[in-house]
């Protein structure tokens, strides 16, 4: 990673800290460190934001950051409720106030007589 | 039956039987403006005491028919009006006007002297609507004008822009009808009668040629009115139905309906000659 900049070497940092790097990739990235005290000190902070936001989840001890995972099924049902919720306010909505002729009440634009 | 209700039902059948007792129907269509309220129309329908006065309305987005009976009872008058309102609620997909229709009916009870305020357009409309929106004040009166029994109508229009209208509803009691047969090129003389409807049938003859033809005819009420509007409005107040038959035969020739507008309708008879009627109100008398 000759011509690698100093934008995708942070980007290597957050990868190398979540796991993801291959071997190779990571003597790469150890190499670059060695020389760059820039991203060495990027890597530290990094590290110490990733051992905060550790602690506050309680877990101080962890390898590696856990990302907040969707499961399917929980996708799935929050889809369901809000194309049910959808459908049910789309029909109240339409029986409320949809269609023509819309306005006041019935009996408010009918001819009334008065005796004076 | 105590004495006040005896009395009343006297007055109220005194003036259902009145001689020459007319009911006129006086109106004004007025318009709010900044200043002093506008007429736009006034007219008076009359006839007898059982005249209806019908009434229009239009306006680009609303129309309002109104037929408004009388029912006298002593020093008091009951109106029921029978209201047939179409608005313009908007327009359909392919961009024709879609109209909501309306049907109902209203009953206020007055003195002979009292002015009633007829709302066609409601009430309770909003400020900008109802700057604009006009008002029917109805006065009846009644009086005595002996052997008139035909029904008047006096209109002014002063707004010529606006589409207003009133006309009498008389049920005729009776009828002038004249009679011919045709065959060919050849009409025997006029017939004319004087029938009452739903009286007992009469024997005409009919000389045609020479040859005489000799039918019964009795003067019916048509069938109800199959639309609601017809029968809310009463548009067929002034029609009649002659029927025909031969003597001694009770299935009827056929049956003759029509206003009575001295239009002559035609009804074939097995002789092979036609029989025309001609309906007209009646003489007066």
């Amino acid at each position: 990673m000759a011509d690698t900049t100093h934008e995708q070497w942070l980007a290597q940092i957050d990868a190398e800290l979540d796991g993801e790097l291959s071997l190779v990739e990571r003597a790469a990235l150890a190499k670059h460190l060695a020389t760059c005290g820039h991203c060495a000190g990027a890597r530290a902070s990094h590290l110490e934001v990733r051992v905060a936001l550790a602690r506050s989840a309680g877990n101080p001890h962890a390898f590696v950051l856990t990302r907040p995972a969707i499961r399917a099924g929980t996708l799935a049902l929050w889809l369901v409720v809000a194309l049910a919720a959808g459908l049910v306010g789309g029909w109240f909505a339409s029986h409320r106030w949809g269609g023509p002729g819309g306005g006041g009440t019935l009996e408010d634009t009918r001819g009334t007589i008065v005796v004076q | 039956m105590g004495p006040l209700s005896f009395s009343s039902v006297l007055l109220m059948i005194a003036a259902l039987q009145g001689p020459g007792t007319r009911l006129t129907y006086r109106i004004r269509v007025i318009e709010p403006a900044a200043v002093t309220p506008r007429i736009l129309a006034s007219g008076a329908v009359s006839g007898p005491l059982d005249s209806d006065m019908r009434l229009t309305l239009r306006t680009d987005t609303a129309e309002v028919e109104a037929l408004f009976q009388v029912t006298a009872f002593g020093d008091t008058v009951t109106v029921a009006g029978e209201f047939l309102t179409r608005r313009l609620v908007g327009q359909s997909r392919r961009g024709l006007p879609l109209w909501e229709e309306d049907t109902y009916r209203r009953l206020v009870r007055m003195t002979w002297s009292d002015t009633a305020r007829i709302y066609p357009f409601g009430t309770s409309l909003a400020p900008a609507v109802a700057r604009r929106a006009p008002w029917v004040e109805l006065i009846l009166e009644r009086h005595f004008a002996g052997g008139e029994a035909r029904a008047g109508e006096q209109f002014e229009l002063r707004d010529s822009t606006r589409d207003l209208s009133i006309e009498a509803v008389v049920r005729p009691r009776r009828a002038r009808i004249i009679l011919n047969l045709v065959r060919g090129d050849t009409v025997s003389g006029p017939r004319p009668m004087d029938l009452v409807l739903e009286e007992p049938a009469r024997v005409v003859q009919l000389v045609l040629k020479g040859r005489p033809t000799t039918l019964v005819v009795s003067l019916t009420r048509p069938d109800p009115a199959r639309s609601a509007r017809a029968r809310a409005l009463a548009l067929d107040a002034d029609i009649v139905c002659l029927r025909v038959s031969q003597p001694a035969v009770l299935q009827p020739l056929g049956t003759i309906c029509g206003r009575l507008n001295n239009i002559a309708r035609q009804l074939p008879l097995p002789t092979g000659d036609t029989l025309a009627a001609t309906f007209a109100w009646p003489g007066p008398r």
